[in-house]
């Protein structure tokens, strides 16, 4: 149990950067979501922190310990790996037990360990068993049980339940907060899955192309996302995305006006609303558009429409019906709007 | 009327498929049965120039020793003329070279096969261009140091000579079989506390059984049926089976000494048969490869 620091850490293979310039304080006992689409450097990061990857430059601290140069055995962390990493020639009982085998545990507290932590993720029934013989969901409960078995500085979790169907993902999902939450062993958890961040994280760090782009909580990610990298990426459907001009606080481009902006910006200008933040009305802040199409989701109706240039999504009523080719007005309220530069694609302060 | 055509046609068509496949058997197993009954009879029956049925009748072994069968060969083979020496050589060699080309085989495979590192794939390209020479090639360019240094005749040369020969292709198979072993699986032995080598011994290893004892049986065949480098390279006293046999064929100015050669073939193969049957499942596990992955 042990807070990790991570001082400008990079990872470069020759000229190609994998991770740059990663700068992060984790505290004790929280769980931190590193997020980002595949190839973002996210579980490079993971890897460099369990000693599988080298660091190029910069410092990991594990609690009070610089750990740059240590073996992964000897920085006291356990790691569930996306495709388990079980080892199939031993039983469940056998595959629980190895770390503290391996770390010299003395013989007879071994019974006592394994079978506390079988008993935590739900294992007593199959501790016979090879893993062969097992489900998926249970493969990585065997892979939990694993890393739980000693009581290490940190627990890391690459992609845990990316191959898990549908149905099993939520629950084991549900049983990995429950755990962390009994266990208060600080987690590091990597996926590309915005869901599974929004729900396990304490803080959520999402990357890009190597980068941190945003470091919050998921409400902060959500509602006030850094740029237009993470609002594109978090939401489902993801934040509407519009390039325009602003003058004087009114932004326009192909079919949609939207006036009292709090912005004394001017020029070219992103602007970003999400899709529940959309009202069905005529008012003068509008976009005024044809259906693009109609998707009927059940709890509600999904209109898409071309505005500037873009495909928007605008959520409406479930009862809500249109045909492809009307024309509809839909009003967005100039507080629910954000605005990013047109280059950069930074979040522009809305007070200036 | 059409049931019976219906079940015509699989007996048609297993009654063809099965005398093909006695007829292959008969093919391909007659040499060795042929040579393993004529092994029982004397020269004059196995190797008549009159009457080739004689060495079915077995007139003249009757005639000699007072029995349609004899162990004559055997006895001249194994105790006269000293092949139990060369049986005893053979073992040294084969068991020296398939534990080192394993040794070596396993740890260098290893490392080619979790190397991240470009000049894998030239270490890997050498040793295949190695394999594809021939065996002789690299044993008369060993002649003359062998001779210069004194260490011409002994089996540890031999050995290391068979080892360098087979090494290529112990690595090469070896390293494909690392391949099909995830990575994860020895990451997650590092983490949960073992070092790499730790990780290789405890959790790789075990999972690599049936492509170690695949590559481990022909490391030893390949030592076992060697004939260019014993023969080059071991003098007579250190002989290994394959040669004396070549050497017995050679002397025909004693009677019977032909035999010996017949009675020291079949017992050259019979090792091979057992070893085979002893190992099939690993091996046919091992060629199928993908069994390795949990």
């Amino acid at each position: 149990m042990a807070e990790i620091r991570l001082n400008n850490v990079c990872k470069r293979w020759g000229k190609v950067s994998g991770v740059d310039n990663f700068d992060l304080h984790i505290k004790d006992e929280e769980f931190l979501v590193l997020l980002g689409p595949s190839g973002c450097g996210k579980s490079t990061t993971m890897r460099m922190i369990a000693g599988l990857e080298d660091v190029s430059s910069g410092e990991i601290w594990l609690g009070d310990r610089m750990v740059n140069k240590l073996e992964p055995k000897d920085r006291d962390v356990s790691m569930v790996f996306q495709s388990y990493g079980l080892y199939p020639n031993m039983t469940v009982y056998e595959n629980i037990r190895f770390p503290i085998k391996v770390r010299k545990v003395p013989k007879e507290l071994h019974h006592e360990q394994v079978m506390k932590a079988a008993e935590m993720v739900d294992l007593v029934d199959f501790l016979h068993r090879k893993p062969a013989e097992l489900s998926g969901g249970q493969r990585q409960r065997v892979a939990l049980g694993r890393a739980i078995v000693r009581k290490p500085t940190v627990f890391l979790m690459d992609e845990p339940l990316s191959n898990l169907d549908a149905k099993l993902r939520v629950s084991t999902r549900a049983e990995i907060k429950n755990l962390q939450f009994r266990l208060k062993t600080t987690t590091i958890y990597v996926t590309h899955d915005q869901i599974e961040a929004m729900t396990l994280a304490d803080r959520v760090v999402v990357m890009n192309l190597g980068r941190i782009q945003q470091i919050a909580t998921p409400t902060e990610i959500y509602d006030n996302p850094a740029n237009t990298f993470v609002a594109g990426f978090i939401g489902n459907p993801a934040m509407n995305l519009i390039k325009g001009t602003i003058e004087s606080g009114v932004f326009s481009a192909e079919n949609i006006r939207i006036e009292g902006l709090p912005s004394q910006h001017s020029g070219p200008i992103t602007l970003g609303f999400r899709a529940e933040d959309a009202e069905l009305k005529e008012v003068q802040n509008a976009i005024n558009a044809p259906v693009y199409a109609m998707e009927l989701l059940g709890d509600s109706s999904m209109i898409a429409l071309m505005v500037g240039g873009e495909l928007i999504n605008i959520k409406a009523p479930k009862d809500f019906r249109a045909e492809i080719g009307s024309q509809v007005s839909i009003g967005i309220n100039p507080s629910h709007c954000h605005l990013f530069d047109a280059e950069s694609g930074d979040r522009l302060s809305q007070d200036i | 009327m059409e049931q019976t055509t219906v079940n015509r046609r699989p007996l048609l068509l297993s009654t063809t498929s099965s005398l093909f496949l006695v007829l292959w058997l008969i093919v391909a197993a007659f040499p060795f049965l042929w040579t393993v009954w004529g092994s029982f009879k004397v020269e004059a029956d196995f190797f008549s120039r009159e009457n080739w049925q004689l060495a079915i009748t077995g007139l003249n072994t009757i005639g000699q020793t007072g029995s349609a069968f004899t162990g004559d060969g055997y006895q001249g083979a194994w105790i006269e003329r000293d092949f139990w020496k060369a049986a005893w050589n053979t073992v040294i060699v084969t068991v020296s070279v398939t534990a080192i080309s394993l040794v070596l085989g396993t740890l260098g495979g290893y490392a080619l096969a979790r190397s991240a590192r470009r000049y894998t794939l030239w270490i890997l390209i050498t040793a295949l261009v190695f394999r594809a020479m021939p065996h002789i090639t690299l044993v008369s360019g060993y002649m003359l140091p062998f001779f210069e240094w004194n260490v011409w005749g002994a089996l540890p040369t031999a050995i290391i000579v068979l080892v360098a020969i087979n090494q290529p292709f112990a690595l090469w198979m070896l390293h494909s079989f690392f391949l099909s072993i995830p990575k994860d699986l020895d990451e997650s032995a590092m983490v949960d506390g073992c070092t790499r080598f730790q990780a290789f011994r405890q959790v790789v290893i075990p999972v690599m059984w049936p492509g170690v004892i695949t590559t481990g049986l022909f490391s030893f065949l390949l030592a076992y049926n060697d004939f260019a480098v014993t023969a080059m390279l071991l003098n007579q006293d250190n002989q290994t089976m394959v040669p004396k046999i070549a050497s017995f064929l050679g002397t025909v100015q004693t009677e019977g000494a032909v035999m010996y050669a017949v009675a020291a073939v079949v017992s050259a193969t019979v090792p091979l048969f057992m070893l085979v049957m002893f190992f099939q499942r690993q091996i046919v596990s091992g060629l199928t490869a993908g069994a390795v992955k949990g």
